[in-house]
């Protein structure tokens, strides 16, 4: 065994681990029976219980990463930088909340609707996170060329959305969508390409230049949940719109995306201890 | 004794990498008209506040208390 990987176990709390663990085996646990409600071989009461199991897992992931944002004093950036992950969270769960509520409860189409107010806050948020760990790195590592290299896979990301999504389906004259509708179909997709893929790349970029350094972990997380957010929504909306169907792999992206936030919270708390 | 530019980077290394690690030492040297090779531990003082500057917005203050006081132990 590598002393690195020596040093890592000993690092990451046995609290994280089993939390990491735990939010896993409930993923895990809700893939499956997400299957089942997409394989339509649920009843009713089972279809609700797994609905609503899948939409409860959100404000828990949410919870966890606001407890670790409390965890550090008030007044410390890391804090403030947690905390805009947590709420960003704590938005989209508000929104898939509301959705169970107008879709489940009320029989309503929830699309667009006020869920969709508290879907797109939690870009505002992260971005808003990811801008203050960026600038709180830029006194020790260079932020100028992750930066632009973020911007550049976000306009790409942006053309290959008005390729496949926007302009064929979206755009379309025959879409179907009132000015309301447009706004809120090209808000997702643009916005998986702006604010979680090109962020993503750019945090990515920065915290690279720690090499080993403990204090990147966190990050990492972070990173590969905005991406795995960003493309998850993405397939989604394309899925959708291109009638593929939907998967319980989409369902999953956007609870894993979250997840792997909330373990690098966690793992946040970890690397900042010192013994 | 070890020098302080090692001893630096020796505690901070393992959390934000040699490299920034370094430029830390580096950025205190530079401040005082010295090499990094030069510090001696009579420069802790502006290197801990260095330290503080840097690692500040990334790192609780409980965190870079405890560091700085490896530096100090290791140092001095």
């Amino acid at each position: 065994m590598s002393d690195t990987a020596v040093d890592k176990r000993s690092v990451i709390s046995r609290t994280t681990f089993a939390v990491a663990g735990a939010l896993a085996a409930l993923l895990a646990l809700f893939y499956l029976l997400d299957l089942q409600l997409y394989a339509e071989t649920l009843s009713d009461a089972a279809y609700t219980a797994v609905y609503v199991y899948g939409i409860a897992l959100q404000p828990l992931i949410a919870g966890i990463i606001l407890w670790v944002a409390f965890s550090f004093a008030p007044g410390e950036s890391v804090r403030r930088q947690w905390m805009l992950i947590g709420i960003a969270v704590t938005m989209f769960a508000i929104g898939d909340v509301i959705w169970m509520v107008l879709e489940l409860f009320m029989g309503l189409d929830p699309y667009p609707s006020i869920a969709d107010i508290f879907y797109s806050l939690e870009y505002v948020f992260f971005v808003a996170a990811v801008a203050f760990a960026v600038k709180a790195y830029s006194g020790l590592v260079k932020t100028r060329i992750p930066l632009v290299i973020g911007g550049v896979v976000g306009v790409v990301a942006v053309a290959i959305q008005y390729v496949a999504l926007l302009r064929p389906y979206i755009w379309a004259a025959d879409s179907g969508l009132d000015g309301l509708g447009v706004f809120v179909s090209t808000l997702y997709p643009v916005g998986d390409a702006i604010f979680m893929i090109a962020p993503a790349v750019t945090l990515a970029l920065v915290i690279r230049q720690l090499g080993q350094g403990r204090f990147a972990w966190p990050w990492w997380f972070v990173a590969a949940g905005a991406v795995v957010f960003g493309l998850a929504d993405s397939w989604y909306s394309y899925a959708d719109w291109a009638g593929t169907g939907l998967t319980a792999a989409m369902d999953l992206g956007w609870l894993a995306a979250n997840a792997l936030f909330a373990v690098g919270a966690l793992v946040a708390r970890d690397v900042f201890k010192r013994t | 004794m070890p020098d302080l530019r090692s001893v630096t980077v020796h505690v901070l290394g393992p959390l934000v990498g040699e490299m920034v690690a370094d430029t830390c030492v580096r950025a205190t040297a530079l401040s005082l008209g010295k090499t990094a090779d030069d510090l001696l531990p009579e420069d802790l003082p502006t290197l801990e506040a260095n330290v503080r500057r840097l690692l500040g917005p990334i790192a609780p203050t409980s965190t870079i208390d405890s560091l700085i006081a490896d530096i100090e132990g290791g140092a001095v």
